[in-house]
């Protein structure tokens, strides 16, 4: 039995390190060692790779990728958490319909509307800019934070909020002073889960933005089509390390944090 | 500060839950009133009004000579302690104490930026009064820790803290006690006591423990199903219930009931008759059902019944069925006839399981209820 779940585990690690050894090991190879052989350690270690990588996506996008994930987490988090805190705190009619709403908006494709929102953007004058993607991103995101959010704020017993209003706090002050800073394993949570899919989202970015104005994942994907034509696989294996080296660096840092809000799920007083 | 008032006040929840019915109670300033009931009595209800976070259905509350119904919480001027305690979990000590005082007296950020002067005066008026109440509480050298790094009495008095740091006009406390481990909860009982003669604050208790109620209340209101059964002194409840459930409520052990009618001047209940003294209303009503009340503390072993005089009508005959020791006195399970009656024994009793023992009664202390109404006859 031991053995078994040993295996299985060590399954899954391998399933989940493993592409991630393989494309860092590709990074630093020469086409030919590449093609030659794929599964064995480079002999020569070819860094200028990078900095072909680097030139080919673009610093701009990078710097976007960056502006539209921060952005995003910066306006979703305060207002999916203000959102989740009325559901989770205030009964009012037609609560459950509009909770059920937001919910709703999870399971929704969000290519399915890329057509009107195109059309919508254009009449906005917001197609093809940085605020235009973050206020869709904002958007697309709100209904997976506040899922997440209800269910830290009714973990929290109503004893605190009672205590916060009778100590003098006004809603909105008990709100940002006591409940704001209580869900911050939840907080912790959805901005992780939010960070790596915006950070690798590539459906809206392709259909909002055009020309210069790119994000890593459009500017990944333009240089794996480019290798029709050219054939420079290291190239875009040290570019796919350099898009995912922030997301693991994010999910370092929060490790701790996060492993906790998944075993916790409460706050406990 | 200021007495608080409940007015013909009643508070359905839902459309036709009855959680408190036509309460009227007038609590004294400075007075330290204990609402003491079972659970789902109403008690905690009618302190979540007094403190406005439960609404007034029917009826008035009133706090010094204001009607407090529509007057949001913060407003009310009061200061309430929590069965749970409350306390922010992500504040340490320091800043649980301080917030509410911050919120009230510390303006915005913009104002404290452009009136730097008088907030660092609030501030270091702030940060004398958190470091004297803690000071009063013992919970100094905890300053700086957060809620989880303290026990469970440490937590309270910071609860405490948090509650008298403002002064408030009037505190409420729900069921402060009963997170507690039992010693803790004798020796908190006294600090409580003590620092309400200290800051000589208006005090609305609730508690569902009897020997609380009796040992802290300067009065206490006993309730059951949303009804006020009886508001007075400690001593006055005990002695005089207003009803049998007041009666069965206050004491413990609790008071003895016996199905009885009156016959010739005697209640006989059972194996058991007493003569009533003369005048007793008890008298006028010649063969009707009553119960009969005997409090444990009001039975004594016939051979040590010292200042209790021993005849023939205050006597009976019972098996002693169990017998608890307690130490300091033992609680007897007693067997008149099928019925049992519990007593409380000095421990110099010779008596043994399986006996047969004289018993006697003080018959001043044999209360009568009326058998449909439960209204105490007196």
């Amino acid at each position: 039995m031991k053995i078994l779940r040993g295996a299985i585990i060590a399954l899954m690690v391998l399933a989940i390190v493993g592409p991630l050894v393989w494309v860092a090991m590709n990074s630093v190879k020469t086409n030919t060692e590449l093609f030659g052989s794929p599964w064995s350690p480079p002999k020569v270690l070819a860094w200028d790779n990078f900095s072909r990588g680097w030139n080919e996506i673009g610093a701009r996008s990078f710097v976007n990728s960056l502006i539209a994930t921060v952005a995003t987490l910066v306006f979703l988090l305060p207002i999916g958490a203000m959102a989740a805190y009325i559901f989770a705190k205030f009964p009012f009619p037609g609560r459950g319909t509009v909770y059920a709403l937001f919910l709703g908006g999870m399971m929704f494709p969000n290519f399915l509307v890329a057509i009107p929102l195109v059309l919508l953007y254009r009449d906005l004058g917001l197609l093809n800019t940085m605020h235009g993607l973050v206020l869709a991103y904002v958007a697309y995101s709100l209904s997976f934070t506040i899922f997440v959010l209800t269910g830290f704020f009714q973990a929290i017993p109503e004893e605190l909020r009672e205590a916060a209003e009778i100590d003098g706090g006004s809603p909105s002050r008990t709100f940002w002073t006591v409940m704001f800073p209580l869900v911050r394993p939840g907080l912790v949570v959805v901005g992780i889960f939010n960070a790596i899919g915006l950070w690798n989202e590539y459906p809206l970015a392709m259909v909002l933005l055009s020309g210069e104005n790119s994000t890593l994942p459009l500017g990944i994907a333009s240089m794996a089509m480019a290798q029709n034509y050219r054939a420079d696989w290291t190239g875009l294996f040290a570019a796919t390390l350099i898009a995912m080296v922030p997301v693991l660096i994010v999910y370092l840092k929060f490790r701790e944090q996060l492993q906790e809000a998944m075993v916790a799920g409460a706050v406990k007083g | 500060m200021a007495g608080v008032a409940f007015k013909k006040v009643s508070k359905v929840y839902g459309k036709d839950v009855l959680a408190v019915n036509d309460l009227n109670l007038e609590i004294k300033d400075g007075e330290f009133m204990v609402l003491v009931g079972p659970s789902g009595c109403g008690k905690t209800t009618a302190l979540r009004m007094i403190a406005g976070l439960e609404e007034v259905t029917e009826g008035d509350i009133l706090i010094g000579e204001r009607r407090v119904n529509d007057v949001p919480p913060k407003d009310r001027d009061i200061a309430m302690v929590f069965q749970n305690y409350a306390l922010y979990p992500h504040m340490n000590v320091y800043d649980n104490i301080a917030f509410g005082l911050r919120l009230r007296e510390l303006k915005g950020f913009l104002w404290q930026l452009s009136h730097p002067g008088d907030a660092k005066r609030i501030k270091e008026d702030i940060d004398r009064r958190v470091r004297e109440v803690a000071e009063m509480l013992g919970i100094e050298p905890y300053l700086m820790r957060k809620p989880k790094e303290l026990s469970g009495g440490q937590r309270q008095r910071v609860a405490l803290g948090r509650a008298i740091v403002r002064k408030p006009k009037v505190f409420l406390m729900d069921e402060p006690l009963s997170n507690l481990d039992a010693k803790l909860r004798i020796q908190t009982r006294a600090e409580l006591i003590r620092l309400h003669r200290a800051l000589g604050i208006t005090t609305v208790y609730v508690t569902h423990d009897q020997v609380e109620a009796m040992t802290m209340g300067h009065r206490i209101a006993i309730m059951k199903d949303g009804v006020l059964q009886q508001c007075d002194q400690p001593e006055v409840v005990y002695r005089h219930p207003a009803n049998r459930f007041v009666a069965g409520f206050i004491g413990s052990p609790p008071m003895n009931f016996i199905e009885a009618k009156i016959t010739g001047g005697k209640v006989i209940g059972g194996e058991l008759s007493f003569p009533l003294p003369a005048g007793h209303p008890g008298l006028l009503k010649e063969g009707e059902s009553v119960t009969l009340g005997m409090r444990p503390e009001a039975i004594f072993d016939a051979r040590l019944a010292g200042s209790v005089p021993v005849n023939p009508e205050n006597t009976f005959r019972a098996t002693i069925d169990v017998l608890e020791p307690l130490g300091h006195e033992y609680v007897a399970y007693l067997k008149v006839g099928d019925h049992p009656i519990l007593a409380t024994l000095d421990t110099a009793t010779e008596v043994k399981v399986g006996d047969v023992a004289d018993f006697v009664v003080r018959l001043e202390d044999l209360h009568l209820f009326d058998a449909n109404t439960e209204a105490a006859i007196r």
